[in-house]
């Protein structure tokens, strides 16, 4: 009994919305005044994952984000290692964790500023097309020409 | 405090409805998804052909503001110039010793060497400091407003430092 009325006066004080800011898309409508036993609670309209949702729902979204901070790591221990050991080991490497992280860099991007279902499908594909071209183009030069490594190192001697 | 409502509403003291999970009576879930409210709130303001109130034009620039869409920007010039790189590897005909000897036949002095390195290195120390910064934040560390201000001033002097020291070698 003394838990509820400490609710109640918590509640009266307007702390509820409070709680479930971060929570919910929340539309608070007007308080329900009919309601005796529980007088502070407000109605409202969420975004709530349907049960039927729950351990069923794609983890993509939560995987690709722990990737993206795996891949940062990864390039970041690169660094020091195209240092030490340059050679065409770390070339490739560098290539594909080079081209990778700009390519879901600028996938964020593009989720941020890009509005509309065709036009994110379009800047997506375009992205899609410039990472492989990217890619294409430093697998290139790592073959045929210099490879990154020597090319910074080179760059740097003079 | 949130504990304890939890606590009430899963002694019933309060009706709700348990299977959203949440703690008051009546929760009604939208027929809609976020998404397609965004959209439909882009739709109409578009179709009523309304300006945009001023946002980043009138707020007050903060360093760690000016530092976050930095970290941005250096990482869209960044990954422009690898991706610039990688299209002239290519489709250019010569090798790269032969087109970075070209450079240096026209260079302009030793000073204008160590400030292109300095140009060069800026904002990729700047984007590698700033990414360790952001790594911090992932594992939790950090969120408070005086970190917040003195991580940033440290990336910035870790910056400016070793941008000297890599163009200096």
């Amino acid at each position: 009994m003394a838990a509820l009325v400490r609710i109640s006066s918590v509640c009266n004080r307007g702390v509820s919305p409070l709680l479930f800011r971060s929570s919910f898309l929340i539309r608070p409508l007007a308080l329900q005044k009919k309601d005796r036993d529980c007088p502070y609670l407000i109605s409202a309209n969420i975004h709530a994952t349907p049960s039927n949702y729950a351990g069923s729902g794609s983890k993509a979204a939560s995987l690709h984000w722990t990737g993206e901070r795996i891949l940062s790591v990864a390039l970041l221990g690169l660094a020091p290692i195209a240092y030490c050991y340059p050679g065409p080991a770390v070339d490739y490497s560098l290539a594909a964790a080079l081209t990778l992280h700009g390519h879901w860099g600028l996938g964020q991007v593009v989720t941020d500023y890009v509005h509309g279902d065709f036009k994110i499908k379009m800047a997506n594909a375009g992205l899609f097309l410039l990472s492989t071209v990217t890619f294409a183009g430093l697998c290139y030069f790592n073959y045929h020409d210099v490879g990154i490594c020597k090319a910074v190192a080179l760059l740097w001697s003079k | 405090m949130a504990l304890l409502l939890r606590t009430v509403a899963r002694q019933g003291l309060c009706s709700s409805r348990s299977q959203f999970g949440v703690l008051y009576r009546h929760a009604v879930p939208m027929g809609t998804t976020a998404k397609e409210e965004m959209n439909k709130f882009w739709a109409k303001n578009t179709r009523l052909k309304r300006p945009l109130s001023p946002h980043i034009s009138i707020y007050q620039w903060s360093v760690p503001m000016a530092m976050s869409i930095s970290h941005r920007g250096t990482g869209i010039g960044l990954s422009s110039g690898i991706s610039a790189f990688a299209l002239a590897a290519l489709v250019l005909p010569e090798s790269y010793p032969y087109y970075l000897d070209l450079i240096h036949s026209m260079t302009f002095g030793p000073h204008f060497l160590a400030f292109s390195k300095f140009a060069l290195a800026f904002p990729v120390v700047y984007h590698t400091f700033n990414g360790i910064r952001h790594l911090a934040w992932d594992l939790g560390k950090g969120f408070k407003i005086p970190q917040v201000y003195r991580s940033g001033y440290t990336v910035l002097a870790l910056t400016v430092l070793t941008s000297i020291g890599l163009a200096a070698m």
